[in-house]
C-alpha cells in the first residue's frame, strides 16, 4: 500500500510547507475488527494516514464509516485490533491522551443548543485544558475562519444546519488537534454551504491530517486526494482516483485508429512499446484501423510518437478510463466490479470478427473475397469517396449509412482498390 | 479532576439556560412557600414547627425529591445520549468518571438550589419574628441535599441504562420510590417468602432479623429523621449517604463505559 502510494499523481498536500513534520503516520489502523453481537460491522480494516493527508471514507451507509470513526474517537471500543494508534498513541490504552489530539466532529453534530456559539466554544477550550488566554486568542481566530464570527452571540438552537456544521467544525479545530476526524462534513447542506465546508476542508490539509467521509464519491473526490471505499465494513480499494480506478476496474485503454498500411506489422510494434501488456485489434473502419491497447500509465504519448515516427495518419487516439462513477455505484449496488467489461469492446461493438481479421496473415486479401466480392462489384455502387489522402486506397458506399457501410468496407477495402485501378 | 470542574459548571448553566429548571423550581417553590405559610398560620407561628413539616415533616418534601431527581437525572444523562452531546462529551479528554461525576454534581446543585429557599423562610422569619435554630436549620439542609443526591445518583444509573428519556426518566423513578417505601414493603416481602427464608436461615425468626434489620438500615427517611431532622450531623449518617452515593455514582460510570462494547 505504501508503495501504491508513491503514485506520481499523489496529492500536492505532501509538498505542502512544513514537510519535515510531515510523512509520520497519523493514524495507523490494522486488522480492525468490530462486531456489533453477530452483525460485523467492520471486519479486519487497515490503513495509514501519514501527517498532513486528507482522506476520505466513501461507501454506503452502513459500510462501516461511521463506526471506524468513532473507534479512532475513542466513543466506541474495538472488538479487535492489532494496531489502532492516533499520533503514535494507542487508542485504546491511552485513550485520552489520544481524544487530546483529536478533533472529532460526529455526523449528527451535536452541540449544545442552549447555549451560544461563544460559550460552546469557551466550553470545548476548557475541556482541553486550554488557559483564558489561549481561549480569548484562539476563539476569535477559529470562529473566523470558519466564518461564523459575527454569529458568536447567537444561540446554537437557533442557527441554521449549515452555521451549526461549520460552528462544530469550530469547536473540532479549537484545540488545534494534529488530527481532524469529520463523519459525513457536508450531509443535510444545500449546495451552497457544502462548497463553503467542502473548501474549508481544502484550506485545512497540510496543517491537519484529515480523516472525512461520505456515500457520495464527488464530494469525497472534490475534498480529499486519497479515498478509501469501505464495503460492508471491509476495505474494498484505497488510493488515488487513478489506483481506485484500477483496483476497481482494471487498467486503462488507449484507444488508437489510423491509417496504417500493413496491420499486423503495426500491432507487433504497438507489442513492442514499453509498458504495453496486450494489443487488441478493434478491426479495419474504412481504410483505419483501430487498436486498443492496455498497460502501465498512460501511453498516449509513445503511441503518437511511434505514430509520428512511422508516418501513421492518426484518426484517434484517446484514452479511455473505466468510469468510476459507473464502478462505485454498481459497488455500492452489491454487484462485483473487477469483472468491468473491455471499454474498448463495449463501446464499439461493431466488429465483432475481429479476431479472424487479424489473424490473417498480410496480404492475402483473397481470405476476404467472399463477404467482399458482392459489394466490391461496381455494377451495384454509384458513388465512391476516396477516404486515404495517402495511397488513395479507400472508398466508401455514400449510399448507405456510415456504421455499415465501414463495417463492409473494412473487409473490402484493399479488394475494391484492385477492382477499380483495374477498371 | 479539573474536568469534572468544568462539566458541572457547564451542566448547571446548561439545565438553568433552559426554561425546564425555572419552572421546576417555581412549581415546587410555589407549591412548598403555600404550604409553609399555611402552617405557620395554622400553628399560630410556631416557627420550629412549620419548618419541620415543610422540610421533611410531610411527603411534599419527599414527594419533590422523588420527583424531581429522576427528571434532572434524565435530562442529564438519557437526553444528552439521545441528542447526541453524549458522543461529544465522551470524546473529548476527560474520563467518564468525570463526565458522571460533573453531572451528579449538577443535578445534586440543582436540588440544593431548590432546598435553599429554607434559608429565606428562616431568614424572613428571623427578620420579622422570631430567630429559628440556625443549627438545625442548617442541618436539615444538609441531610436534604444529601437525601437528594442518593435519588440523584439512583436516577443517573436506571438514565444509564436506556437512551429512551421517558423510559428512563420512569426507570429511575421507580427506582428511587422503591428505595424509599423498602422499608414498609420488605415486611410484606418478608412474610410473602416466610416459607423459603425458614428454609434458607433455619427459622423465619432470624430471617426477619437479618433482612429487615438490613433493609430497616437503608431506609432514607429515617437516617434523615433520626440526625439532620432533628438538627445533629453525625458522621455514619454523613457516610450512610456519601458511600450509596459512591456505589450508585461507580456503577453509572460502568454502565456508561460499558456502552463502548455494547456499543
Amino acid at each position: 500500500m505504501q508503495a501504491s502510494r508513491a503514485f506520481p499523481l499523489a496529492s500536492p498536500l505532501r509538498l505542502a510547507p512544513g514537510a519535515g513534520t510531515l510523512l509520520r503516520p497519523m493514524i495507523e489502523v490494522s486488522h480492525l475488527t468490530r462486531r456489533f453481537g453477530s452483525l460485523v460491522a467492520v471486519d479486519d480494516v487497515s490503513f495509514t494516514l501519514d501527517a498532513g493527508e486528507v482522506v476520505g471514507f466513501l461507501g454506503p451507509n452502513g459500510a462501516g464509516k461511521t463506526t471506524t470513526m468513532r473507534m479512532l474517537a475513542g466513543y466506541l471500543a474495538a472488538t479487535s485490533a492489532e494496531t489502532l494508534k492516533v499520533a503514535g498513541l494507542d487508542v485504546l490504552r491511552d485513550s485520552l491522551n489520544v481524544r487530546r489530539h483529536i478533533g472529532y466532529l460526529p455526523e449528527s453534530v451535536p452541540l449544545y443548543r442552549e447555549m451560544r456559539v461563544r460559550e460552546m466554544m469557551s466550553f470545548q477550550g476548557r475541556l482541553h485544558g486550554m488557559t483564558r488566554a489561549d481561549r480569548a486568542r484562539r476563539i476569535p481566530e477559529v470562529l473566523e475562519r470558519v466564518g461564523v464570527l459575527d454569529r458568536k452571540q447567537q444561540l446554537v438552537g437557533h442557527l441554521s444546519r449549515g452555521l451549526r456544521q461549520r460552528v462544530g467544525l469550530a469547536v473540532a479545530l479549537l484545540p488545534n488537534p494534529e488530527v481532524l476526524i469529520l463523519d459525513e462534513p457536508t450531509s443535510g447542506l444545500d449546495p451552497l454551504q457544502r462548497a463553503e465546508v467542502r473548501a474549508l476542508i481544502r484550506e485545512l490539509a497540510g496543517e491537519h491530517t484529515v480523516l472525512l467521509s461520505s456515500h457520495i464519491l464527488a464530494e469525497v473526490e472534490s475534498m480529499s486526494e486519497r479515498v478509501i471505499i469501505l464495503r460492508q465494513g471491509a476495505v474494498v480499494a484505497d488510493g488515488s482516483r487513478e489506483e481506485l480506478i484500477t483496483t476497481l476496474g482494471g487498467r486503462g485503454h488507449v484507444r488508437i485508429e489510423a491509417v496504417l498500411g500493413d496491420a499486423d506489422e503495426a500491432q507487433q510494434l504497438l507489442e513492442a512499446l514499453p509498458g504495453v501488456e496486450q494489443v487488441e485489434s478493434t478491426g479495419r473502419l474504412g481504410i483505419h484501423d483501430g487498436f486498443t491497447l492496455s498497460g502501465e500509465g498512460d501511453l498516449r504519448e509513445d503511441v503518437g510518437a511511434l505514430a509520428a515516427q512511422r508516418g501513421w495518419a492518426l484518426r484517434e487516439l484517446t484514452e479511455q478510463r473505466p468510469n468510476l462513477e459507473a464502478l462505485f455505484a454498481r459497488l455500492v449496488m452489491g454487484e462485483p466490479v473487477v469483472d468491468e467489461p473491455r471499454p474498448g469492446t463495449s463501446e464499439s461493438g461493431s466488429p465483432p470478427p475481429s479476431v479472424p481479421l487479424t489473424s490473417a496473415p498480410s496480404g492475402s486479401g483473397l481470405d476476404l473475397m467472399p463477404a467482399a466480392a458482392p459489394l466490391g462489384t461496381p455494377g451495384e455502387k454509384k458513388d465512391f469517396y476516396s477516404l486515404n489522402p495517402f495511397d488513395g486506397g479507400g472508398s466508401r458506399d455514400l449510399s448507405k449509412p456510415v456504421s455499415s457501410a465501414a463495417s463492409d468496407d473494412s473487409k473490402s477495402k484493399d479488394d475494391r482498390c484492385d477492382e477499380e485501378d483495374d477498371s | 479532576m479539573k474536568g469534572t470542574l468544568v462539566i458541572f459548571r457547564r451542566e448547571l448553566a446548561g439545565l438553568f439556560a433552559a426554561p425546564l429548571a425555572w419552572i421546576l423550581l417555581f412549581v415546587a417553590l410555589l407549591l412548598n412557600g403555600y404550604l409553609f405559610s399555611l402552617v405557620l398560620s395554622q400553628t399560630q407561628g410556631d416557627v420550629t414547627a412549620s419548618l419541620e413539616f415543610v422540610f421533611g415533616g410531610n411527603f411534599i418534601f419527599w414527594a419533590l425529591m422523588l420527583v424531581l431527581s429522576p427528571l434532572l437525572a434524565m435530562r442529564l444523562l438519557t437526553e444528552e445520549a439521545a441528542s447526541g452531546t453524549l458522543e461529544y462529551l465522551r470524546t473529548a479528554p476527560v474520563s467518564d468518571a468525570a463526565v458522571v461525576l460533573g453531572k451528579f454534581l449538577a443535578g445534586t446543585g440543582f436540588m440544593a438550589t431548590l432546598w435553599s429557599s429554607l434559608f429565606i423562610y428562616a431568614g424572613a422569619l428571623s427578620i420579622w419574628g422570631v430567630s429559628p435554630d440556625w443549627g438545625q436549620v442548617s442541618a436539615i439542609f444538609i441531610g436534604a441535599v444529601l437525601s437528594s443526591a442518593l435519588f440523584v445518583s439512583i436516577g443517573l444509573v436506571a438514565c444509564s441504562l436506556t437512551n429512551i428519556p421517558l423510559l428512563a426518566a420512569f426507570l429511575a423513578f421507580m427506582a428511587c420510590v422503591w428505595w424509599v417505601l423498602l422499608p414498609s414493603l420488605g415486611g410484606l416481602l418478608l412474610i410473602q417468602m416466610r416459607v423459603l427464608l425458614a428454609d434458607i436461615f433455619g427459622s423465619f425468626e432470624t430471617a426477619e432479623a437479618w433482612i429487615g434489620g438490613a433493609l430497616e438500615r437503608m431506609d432514607v427517611r429515617r437516617h434523615f429523621g433520626n440526625s439532620y431532622y432533628q438538627g445533629v450531623l453525625d458522621s455514619a449518617e454523613i457516610i450512610f449517604f456519601l458511600s450509596w452515593i459512591g456505589l450508585f455514582l461507580f456503577f453509572t460510570t460502568r454502565s456508561l463505559e460499558a456502552r463502548r462494547w455494547r456499543g
